[in-house]
Formats: C-alpha cells, structure tokens, sequence
C-alpha cells in the first residue's frame, strides 16, 4: 500500500496555503475492518491527509532545511462520517512558518462541510536522511499543469 | 504576567503540573524537553508572547530559570521576582 494519501492538488501557495483533494475508493481492504457494515474513513487516516498537504505546502517554499515532518497533533477533531468514495478536500493554512519549525491549521471538507480539522506541528528532518534527488510526485504534477507558479530556485 | 503565571505557561509547554517546576529545574529533569520540546517551547514563545529566538539562543536556555530570564529579557516577565 503506497502511503501517499493525496491525489491531487488544486490550490496552492508555497509557505502559505494549500487545497488537495483525496478520494478514498470502496474496495480499499481497510473499510473490511472501520468497520464491518459501517465503513468509514479512519479519522487518524484524515489527520494523515491534511498533515500530507500541509507538509507539501511547506516543502514547496523551498525554504527549509530539510523536509516537513509531522511533529505534533496539537487538537484534532472529528465531526462528520466520510464514507467511501466521497471526494475529501484537505485545507491547510501554515500559521507559523520558521527555520526549525511550522504550524498549520487544517481542516477536511466533504459536500461544503467541514467534517474533521486539525492544528499540526511540523518539524524538519535534513534533507540527506532521504533518498537522494528524490522529488514529490504530487508536487512536481501541480508544477507542470501551473509551471508559471513553480518557485524560482534560491 | 508575573512568575507564577509564567512557570505555569512554561508547565504547559512541557505537559507538567505547575508544581513541578521551579526556576531551577533542569531540563534534564523535564521528560517533555526533548528535541521536540524544544521546538514547542520556541513555537510557543513565538505565537503567544512575539518572542523569536534563533536555534542558537535556544541551546543556551538549560533550566527554566532560563526561560523566565528569557521573559523578562523580552518584556514578556515583570523584572520582579513575583
């Protein structure tokens, strides 16, 4: 199971702000267990999401010195069920954005509402402890439909 | 904020009771003040009181008489010992 659990971003300003969305399909083998009869997505699976888009807001500034890192989960909570295949908006606003670390505030949208939000805590790891020329899929895809908003390298 | 108030913020930080801590309580002695703690203590100060300190400022703080000192240095902490 690839643990990439974004499949598109849709909006997005470097540092600031980014919109990505996640559908998870009906025959994913965890729905079988949350839960027999009643499948729904994993809150924590949520957390997951908006911690993925916010961390990729962050490593799209380039700023860094290393890549964003889920550090804390500063308050989650969790309104609405969401079903199988229903199409999730992941919305993080970084509120903090600093040399050691960054904070957002994220929230998950399912039919114009909100069902999950989140205040998260990133660190960053050095770049060197990963594969090296590695670049993120979803960002480089986002880069090539909007190539005139790819920030220029420092 | 006077120092009890300021022990009790840095308490939060570091998921202690107030009790806990005193001025001279080593960050050795503080489970939470890990790498990760640090990094809470310097977002906190940041977002709650507009105190910005580099990694290297944040290396020289050791006891939590170090933060108050921190406190006051920045305005955040009456000079008085109360």
């Amino acid at each position: 199971m690839r643990f990439i659990l974004l499949d598109r971003i849709i909006e997005l300003e470097p540092g600031k702000r980014i919109v990505a969305s996640k559908t998870l399909p009906a025959e994913e083998e965890l729905f079988r267990d949350h839960f027999p009869g009643f499948p729904v997505v994993p809150g924590v699976l949520l957390t997951e999401m908006m911690a993925q888009a916010a961390g990729r807001c962050l490593d799209a500034e380039g700023g860094h010195p290393g890549r964003a890192m889920l550090g804390k989960i500063n308050g989650a909570s969790f309104r609405e069920w969401v079903k199988p295949d229903q199409d999730i908006l992941l919305h993080a606003t970084i509120t903090h954005n600093r040399q050691s670390f960054a904070t957002a505030e994220c929230f998950a949208e399912v039919e114009g509402k909100n069902v999950c939000s989140a205040g998260l805590f990133f660190v960053f790891v050095p770049h060197e402890r990963f594969t090296a020329g590695h670049q993120d899929e979803l960002l480089l895809a986002y880069w090539k439909r909007h190539p005139e908003r790819q920030p220029k390298p420092r | 904020m006077t120092q009890i108030e300021a022990v009790a913020w840095i308490a939060q930080v570091f998921e202690m009771a107030p009790d806990q801590l005193t001025p001279d309580t080593h960050r050795d002695n503080v489970p939470a003040w890990d790498s990760l703690g640090v990094l809470t203590l310097m977002a906190g100060l940041d977002s709650d009181f507009g105190i910005v300190l580099t990694d290297e400022d944040i290396q020289r703080v050791k006891t939590v008489g170090d933060i108050l000192d921190v406190m006051r240095r920045h305005g955040t902490l009456a000079q008085t010992s109360s």
